[in-house]
């Protein structure tokens, strides 16, 4: 820990403050309760003095001395003046000259309202402008990515989307260019401003000169209804707010959550609220009918026949029935499933991850697990991860700022170049299937690798450890995170997608765990046992929660094998997925932003998800519906509401005691509590284990990993995002194209364990020979296994 | 106070009997309304048939009854409806909670909402009382749609009478501004004259600009 910095001590309009030294003015002053207008200044960026709105007096040798408050640190003894008539003048005459060109078209404008440059216009402008001649003109708005707008009559050059885009996204893709007047901010030609965190831009844009095709003249600000919750797509958790209009949502803003997400949220979390308002939602019960086909049935209905087919799947014996899903609810609808499933259905076999996710037992109880805000205070981050950049991006956007703006070493292990590299201090690069080589070597620290295993014995050490793809064993992960635990003052953070997984280990929703990080002495089948059972029929029926084993199942075409195959089954989902389309009797539940609850994100923080909308159709909570179908096969869950069923978390869940939802809704609180980790009254403490997973010795490997945006059900059922995922291709290095006699662009067919497909070649030279890499989810589905054969097409 | 004080009560009776009657007979005869009477709203276009509406919802914005409901949309840009990027896509106005208070009018950026001198607007459903866009919004040639039929009653001649207050004064709120023509003429309900008379020194009412 650093020791606290000096207190320096100064005086704003007459009134004394201490701040610590080195705080720039302008936060000085407003830590001591004065406001400073100011457009360019942004407290998580470096400061520029563009706009030079923030002027303030300072008192020195040759008396008073207007200046810009966010470029000047305090000094001992500074003597400020924030309102006299000088600095008012100047402010004045500052926004005189930004509005020359500004082309006051608020009324179609979608900043009007919550425009920074209207409300400081009306509070410390001039009433009139001097300046009668012709405003600067531009084509306006024009296209500069699929989903922001520029419009650059509106813009005041503050610098704040290029300062972002350059300091803390690391996509360079917007500049300003031209001189003088003629001054303007725009992208490089033939260069979109494809940047996976445009929207931000959107977002702190001072004025109008940025905005969002999706919320492009949707509502007003005066129309938006807002609450605070968390973001649903991934498991960092970022703090949003939720605004709708009428019942619609309509976007989703980052909120300042110091530790988590800082203010910025990725483009998929931004602009992937789409999904809610989605006409494919299932908004009423469906029953599969005497021809096979799903028809609209009543509520009753639907409950009795899901209560009748999984009572007689029970009746044949215990442990006949199972569960899926769980990952994308909240924490209380998945202890409501998880009391379902074991209670009502009187089974173990219950899982909330698909195959493509680490031990239940890692995500819940590892120790020492590190904390996102950790990335502040190390000195070495270890990435030996999924690509953060296409998984988690908001967690991309941290650990970038440590490597750059922090200065700690940053080690990137993956199989193929990652957004991290530019800013990494080493990259390592593998085949899947010989990681466990990889780390033995690391470990080590001989020859090439001398200088890395240096960097990682520089703590404090967080280290981001899950599964780089699809083709790496779980069990290498746990190795390395064995390895990462022993390195000097080491934390470690297992990371896994989908957004409440952690929550649902930690309510139960894992074969080998209960509710609270406890341990099962029993264990169930998991996924794949799960569904090997459905396909042989030692299972008679499967309960889905939000669950899609047919697409999102490591082997898709195993799974909905297994799904034709089961007895009798019921889908709760938001959509008609081709799981649910399998299913026997189909419930429609109510989504993100309709139902109230708290979710926990990968570093184990609770977090807050309010209510805003009223849901499509006749859509329910999931816990009322498992609570129904409890009382229709004669028990309860005691599922009353999800207010009394956090209070039962709390009661059961060592972990999750006084964490409650009033603790969450005010304060601090609002930041998220981080339930405490196995050092407290935790009983599961899990210290990962140096397993060797036998290494791969095949000609060609399969790598297969996420990109952001995908054919996932969420992407897709909005209109912004299903346009943004690319066509699949298979990434081959030269070497290896070479040598089956392949040029870019070429067709191959690529036959996997569970699938082939055909798919162009592209080359990919950060890639090790002898590996191919597809991203995942984006129509090409080739099976689990490392094994690949590839041959050209012709 | 006295003796003759319940007759002198009567004197203030005898004395209305010799006045002027103020009463209309209003189904019958019509009085003339003051200038700037506020009668139902209109849209309005510009001369060359562009809708005045830009749907920006600072009508909806300020309306203290809540009666307005707005929604822009992107102007086509092969056929735009208004001049610039948006245009007035949703335009609902529930007369039955309007309090006809004018304060859209008074917000509206672009003179796009005006009201009328026409208040006769009974409707025996709620819904009907309801006016969209197609009952708001004059033709192209200035003819206003209004969904009662022509009568005794309803002289829809009244519909291109626009209330008056808004030239009062200049868009930048000088004096010296008074009587001159801020704005584009509009065409039908647009016709109003620059309002004169506020400071007081001749009371014209601005015929030359008719």
């Amino acid at each position: 820990m650093p020791s606290q910095p000096d207190l320096v001590t100064f005086t704003v309009d007459g009134k004394e403050a201490q701040v610590p030294a080195g705080t720039l003015l302008i936060e000085a002053v407003k830590a001591a309760g004065v406001h400073i207008p100011h457009f360019c200044y942004h407290p998580r960026m470096k400061p520029v003095g563009m706009c030079r709105m923030c002027l303030v007096q300072v008192e020195g040798p040759r008396g008073m001395m207007l200046g810009t408050s966010c470029t000047m640190p305090v000094t001992e003894g500074m003597v400020v003046h924030t309102d006299t008539d000088t600095v008012a003048k100047a402010q004045e005459g500052v926004l005189e000259f930004l509005l020359l060109n500004h082309p006051l078209d608020c009324p179609v404008c979608d900043r009007g309202g919550e425009c920074p440059l209207q409300d400081q216009t009306m509070a410390a402008g001039p009433g009139e402008s001097r300046f009668v001649e012709e405003k600067r003109h531009y084509p306006k708005p024009i296209p500069i990515s699929d989903l922001v707008l520029l419009d650059r009559e509106r813009c005041i050059l503050c610098a704040r989307c290029t300062r972002f885009s350059d300091e803390i996204s690391g996509d360079p893709l917007i500049e300003f260019k031209d001189r003088g007047n003629a001054t303007q901010v725009n992208t490089f030609p033939d260069e979109p401003f494809a940047s996976y965190f445009s929207g931000n831009t959107v977002q702190i844009c001072p004025v109008g000169a940025l905005t969002a095709t999706p919320y492009r003249f949707r509502a007003r600000p005066w129309d938006l209804e807002a609450v605070e919750s968390t973001c649903p797509h991934c498991s960092v958790g970022c703090r949003i707010s939720v605004q709708a209009s009428r019942n619609e949502a309509l976007r989703f803003l980052g909120v300042d959550n110091g530790p988590v997400n800082q203010g910025w949220l990725c483009d998929k979390g931004r602009f992937g609220f789409e999904f809610l308002n989605s006409g494919d939602r299932l908004d009423t019960p469906l029953v599969r009918d005497e021809d096979g086909d799903l028809v609209e049935a009543s509520w009753a209905e639907a409950l009795d026949r899901a209560a009748a087919g999984l009572s007689a799947a029970a009746a044949e014996g215990p442990g006949r029935l199972a569960g899926l899903g769980g990952a994308r609810s909240t924490n209380e609808e998945a202890y409501a499933f998880g009391r379902f499933v074991r209670e009502t259905l009187g089974s173990n076999h219950l899982d909330a991850q698909l195959g493509d996710g680490l031990d239940p037992r890692v995500l819940a109880g590892i120790t020492p697990r590190a904390a996102i805000d950790d990335l502040e205070r190390a000195r070495t981050v270890l990435v030996w991860a999924p690509d953060l950049k296409e998984e988690l991006p908001v967690l991309y956007l941290r650990v970038r700022r440590a490597a750059t703006e922090l200065g700690a070493n940053l080690v990137v292990v993956h199989p193929r170049a990652t957004g991290l590299d530019p800013v990494a201090t080493h990259t390592l690069r593998y085949r899947p299937g010989a990681g466990t080589e990889m780390l033995r070597r690391l470990a080590d620290g001989s020859g090439d690798l001398a200088a890395v295993r240096a960097a990682l014995d520089e703590g404090p050490v967080v280290a981001i450890i899950g599964r780089p793809g699809l083709g790496d064993d779980p069990r290498l992960a746990e190795a390395v995170m064995a390895f990462a635990a022993g390195l000097p003052d080491a934390a470690v953070l297992p990371v896994t997608r989908r957004s409440n997984v952690y929550g649902a280990a930690d309510m139960g929703l894992a074969p080998t765990l209960l509710p609270g990080r406890v341990a099962n002495d029993a264990p169930g089948r998991d996924a794949a046992g799960i569904l090997e059972g459905l396909a042989s029929g030692d299972l008679g029926g499967l309960v889905l929660l939000g669950s899609d084993p047919a697409t999102d199942y490591v082997e898709p075409q195993q799974a909905a094998a297994a799904l034709d195959a089961a007895g009798f089954t019921v889908a709760i989902d938001l959509f008609l997925t081709p799981s649910a389309a399998k299913a026997d009797v189909v419930l429609p539940a109510l989504g993100f932003a309709e139902t109230e609850g708290t979710v926990t994100n990968l570093e184990g923080r609770v977090q807050k998800v309010n209510r805003l909308l009223p849901g499509p159709g006749s859509a329910r909570p999931a816990h009322e519906i498992l609570e129904d179908l409890a009382r229709r096969m004669g028990g309860s869950i005691g599922a009353a509401s999800a207010e009394a069923l956090a209070a039962e978390i709390a009661g059961t869940a060592p972990a999750y005691a006084g964490i409650t939802w009033e603790a969450l809704s005010w304060g601090a609180g609002r930041e998220g509590i981080v339930a405490p980790g196995p050092e407290g009254s935790q009983p599961l403490a899990v210290a990962p284990e140096d397993h060797a997973p036998p290494p791969a010795a095949r000609d060609l490997v399969l790598h297969q990993a996420r990109v952001l945006y995908d054919r996932g059900t969420l992407t897709q059922a909005g209109p912004s995002l299903a346009k943004l995922a690319k066509e699949p291709a298979a990434y081959v290095h030269p070497e290896d194209a070479t040598r089956f006699g392949i040029k870019a662009g070429a067709a191959v067919r690529l036959t996997g364990s569970g699938g082939s497909a055909e798919l162009p070649v592209v080359l990919d030279p950060s890639l090790v020979a002898g590996t191919v890499y597809v991203p995942l989810h984006l129509g090409a589905a080739l099976g689990a296994g490392l094994e690949i054969s590839m041959e050209a097409v012709t | 106070m006295g003796l003759f004080s319940p007759i002198a009560g009567f004197g203030v009776t005898l004395k209305q009997m010799f006045r002027k009657r103020v009463t209309a007979q209003y189904p019958k005869e019509k009085r003339v309304k003051p200038q700037r009477f506020h009668g139902r709203h209109v849209l309005n276009r510009y001369p060359d048939g562009m809708e005045k509406c830009i749907g920006c919802e600072l009508c909806a914005g300020i309306c203290p009854a809540r009666c307005i409901y707005v929604r822009g949309k992107e102007n086509p840009k092969d056929a735009p409806v208004s001049p610039g990027e948006r245009y007035g896509f949703v335009y609902e106005i529930n007369m039955l909670r309007c309090i006809f208070c004018a304060m859209c009018v008074e917000a509206c950026p672009t003179e796009a909402i005006t009201m009328t001198h026409l208040f006769e607007m009974s409707v025996t459903t709620r819904d009907d009382a309801i006016y969209t866009r197609s009952e708001l919004l004059m033709s192209p040639e200035g003819d206003v749609p209004h969904p009662q039929p022509p009568s005794k009653l309803i002289d829809l001649d009244e519909l291109k009478v626009a209330d008056g207050w808004m030239r009062a004064t200049a868009p930048a709120g000088r004096a010296a501004y008074e009587g001159v023509r801020g704005w584009t003429p509009t065409a039908g309900a647009g016709h109003r004259p620059p309002e004169r008379g506020q400071s007081g020194d001749d009371g014209a009412d601005g015929e030359e600009d008719a």
